[in-house]
């Protein structure tokens, strides 16, 4: 049954949400929740790219900057310099990146050393290198940055806005259903026994070095594919915003909030980090957002190990009605000013619920026992 | 010639600046299985503090050294305890102590602004102030520095070699269930180590305050370059996380003299996945012979 549901849900929910930019036209609401929804899928895309070779197989990358500037540089440099369409330059960085990809795991992964911390560092230098080498090379930056004309929509996709929702909404969609396949294949399983224990995988016949090789030109394949559409919102290219820590901190820490271990466990993180940031920072005090943020991090770490989605699963329709609730409450009330900053807020109060530790959870909830059987709340589908 | 000469002398005292952070962040990672990003902040911070005591009060940056020292010694023993206390493990640690360092950046651009800071040359006279070795100038702050690591590393050295906390430091390192087996406290022990750490941080931060300008976002650029001497020289390492900052910094420096400053990073993270990928245990570590 698991067969045919899975794919329908991801068109249903597809078909859903390319309808918005129809509602906006009928409705009228203001553009920027296009812009909003856009973001959140690019972050979607990249956190669960991530998350396939990462929290998958284990392999802890710290180089997805390198990657994403391989897609956003692709781009930039044919639209810039060979007047190439933005179509074709699209899957073209993708596709470079997936090759450097192939070609760091062809010499990495043979070393049986460079795992752990060592592979994380290791990828982190690529990103320095290559930013080295493209600030230094003329032909594609050259350290002046590239500036991208407007870019002209084609006519099915209708205006700009409209255009980065559809094709962000499109790859955010193609990266979650593959991470999602991988995760109830016979690959995803290989790829699980490589984290646990890859020595004994190797004994047990998992082909190591061909998994970790498909899923990390997998993994940076959709990293650049998302990268170049990024590179357009973007505009103006430098070779400090693109090679920053910025994109494989958020993700390390959209996947960790989220949890690893499932394909959802990164999308959720994604939506909650983004929703937050954003509304921290429209707060116009960059630093508490940095602090929040900070914070954030040192408490899942410390007391939500394996992500919010394990807890999610757990106390599923509670919690969900903890944020529904918290929304309608904050709606009413006013708090908060906009609908995406109550909904933050909605967000956090939800994660503060789900941090409850287990033992104090199962007391508060004890005198609501009779709504179920002899099991307690919540536990009863995991 | 003349030209490169001083292009290495400088290199190579910057080297030991890069030492001494590194030897610091080498020994918790190496015996702890601490890997401290805070590390960095940590240093940023105390330059901070040697900036504000040295501006407000006309103190010599140099006393600085002895608030700053006793200060972080005291947060890096705090912080150890939080680690006991939680029982991080040491992917974890990177992460946690990533929250941190975006956390005190956050502060030192509330409390200093994004804005570039320098000590005044009147309170820092030393930042102009030079020897000579005949043509040769060794600007006095870059000089401390050098010295300060070779004495930093010396001590630690002897103190890791030949003294009881030393060797019950490495006993932790080696198998820490056999230590507390023989009765070493890991705790205290490791709370020891990472106060130690953190006060090189802080020496480190001393002259960073009279070499540099500060500004909040400081400490990232340093990752990469420090990162790279810790894994050269190999973890918990100390002669070797000395030789590889020293040769890291002419690295740089011969780079940025002969090509031009944009390389200097290719060429030495060129040199760390090489070392990465053909002697991952550190260009300074003998092969072990199990």
């Amino acid at each position: 049954m698991k067969k045919w549901y899975g794919p329908l849900g991801f068109l249903g929910v597809g078909l859903l949400l390319a309808l918005v930019p129809w509602l906006k036209t009928v409705f009228g609401f203001p553009t920027f929740y296009l812009i909003f929804l856009y973001f959140t899928f690019f972050w979607i895309a990249q956190a669960s790219s991530w998350n396939m070779l990462s929290g998958y197989s284990g392999y802890f990358s710290f180089g997805q900057g390198a990657f994403f500037g391989i897609g956003v540089y692709t781009i930039a440099t044919l639209i810039d310099k060979y007047n190439v369409s933005f179509l074709i330059g699209l899957p073209l960085g993708g596709i470079l990146a997936a090759l450097v990809g192939l070609g760091i795991g062809f010499v990495v992964f043979r070393l049986r050393l460079l795992k752990g911390e060592l592979f994380a560092l290791l990828t982190l230098a690529v990103d320095f290198v290559l930013a080295a080498v493209v600030r230094n090379s003329n032909a594609i930056d050259g350290g002046f940055g590239v500036r991208l004309g407007s870019v002209k929509p084609p006519a099915f996709l209708g205006d700009f806005t409209t255009m980065m929702y559809l094709l962000g909404l499109v790859i955010a969609l193609l990266t979650v259903f593959v991470s999602y396949s991988i995760y109830h294949s016979r690959f995803g399983l290989g790829l699980f026994a490589i984290r646990d224990d890859e020595a004994v995988a190797e004994g047990l016949g998992v082909p190591t070095f061909r998994f970790k090789m498909t899923i990390f030109a997998l993994s940076c394949f959709f990293i650049g594919l998302s990268g170049a559409l990024q590179a357009l919102q973007i505009g103006y290219i430098t070779v400090e915003g693109i090679f920053s820590l910025r994109v494989p901190l958020f993700v390390i820490m959209m996947s960790i909030l989220g949890g690893r271990q499932h394909w959802l466990g990164p999308v959720i993180g994604a939506v909650i980090i983004f929703t937050l940031t954003d509304t921290f920072s429209k707060a116009s005090i960059e630093y508490l957002n940095q602090i929040i943020i900070g914070s954030f991090l040192i408490i899942m770490t410390l007391f939500l190990r394996d992500g919010i989605y394990e807890r999610l699963k757990q106390r599923l329709w509670l919690s969900l009605a903890v944020l529904f609730i918290a929304t309608v409450v904050l709606m009413i009330t006013g708090l908060g000013e906009r609908l995406i900053s109550q909904l933050a807020y909605a967000m956090l109060i939800t994660v503060a619920f789900l941090l409850i530790p287990d033992h104090l959870y199962h007391k508060l909830i004890s005198p609501f026992q009779f709504l179920h059987s002899d099991e307690p709340v919540g536990v009863s589908d995991a | 010639m003349l030209l490169i000469g001083q292009a290495l002398i400088s290199g190579l005292l910057l080297g030991g600046l890069y030492a001494i952070l590194a030897i610091g962040l080498s020994l918790t990672w190496g015996m702890l299985k601490v890997i401290n990003l805070a590390h960095f902040t940590f240093a940023f911070l105390a330059a901070y503090i040697t900036y504000q005591l040295s501006t407000s009060f006309g103190i010599d940056p140099y006393l600085t050294l002895f608030v700053t020292v006793p200060l972080f010694f005291v947060m890096g023993l705090g912080l150890q305890w939080c680690f006991n206390r939680f029982d991080v493990s040491e992917f974890n640690s990177l992460l946690v102590s990533f929250g941190l360092f975006i956390i005190l950046q956050a502060v030192m651009s509330a409390l200093w602004t994004a804005d570039y800071r320098r000590i005044d040359y009147e309170i820092n006279p030393y930042a102009q102030a030079s020897f000579w070795v005949g043509p040769f100038a060794l600007p006095i702050p870059q000089f401390s520095s050098f010295i300060a690591a070779i004495v930093l590393a010396g001590l630690t050295i002897y103190v890791l070699n030949s003294t009881y906390a030393g060797k019950a430091l490495r006993a932790i390192s080696q198998d820490p269930g056999m230590a507390a087996a023989f009765g070493v406290d890991y705790k205290k022990m490791s709370m020891l180590l990472m106060g130690v750490s953190t006060a090189y941080a802080a020496v480190a931060g001393v002259f960073i305050a009279m070499i540099f300008a500060l500004f909040p976002e400081a400490g990232v650029e340093w990752i990469g370059v420090v990162f790279a001497v810790v894994i050269l020289g190999g973890l918990a390492n100390v002669p070797g996380a000395l030789g590889a900052g020293l040769l890291i910094g002419l690295v740089q420096a011969l780079t940025t003299a002969i090509a031009n400053p944009g390389m200097a990073p290719l060429v030495t993270f060129s040199l760390l996945i090489a070392a990465l990928l053909f002697k991952p245990e550190g260009l300074f570590t003998r092969r072990s012979t199990l």
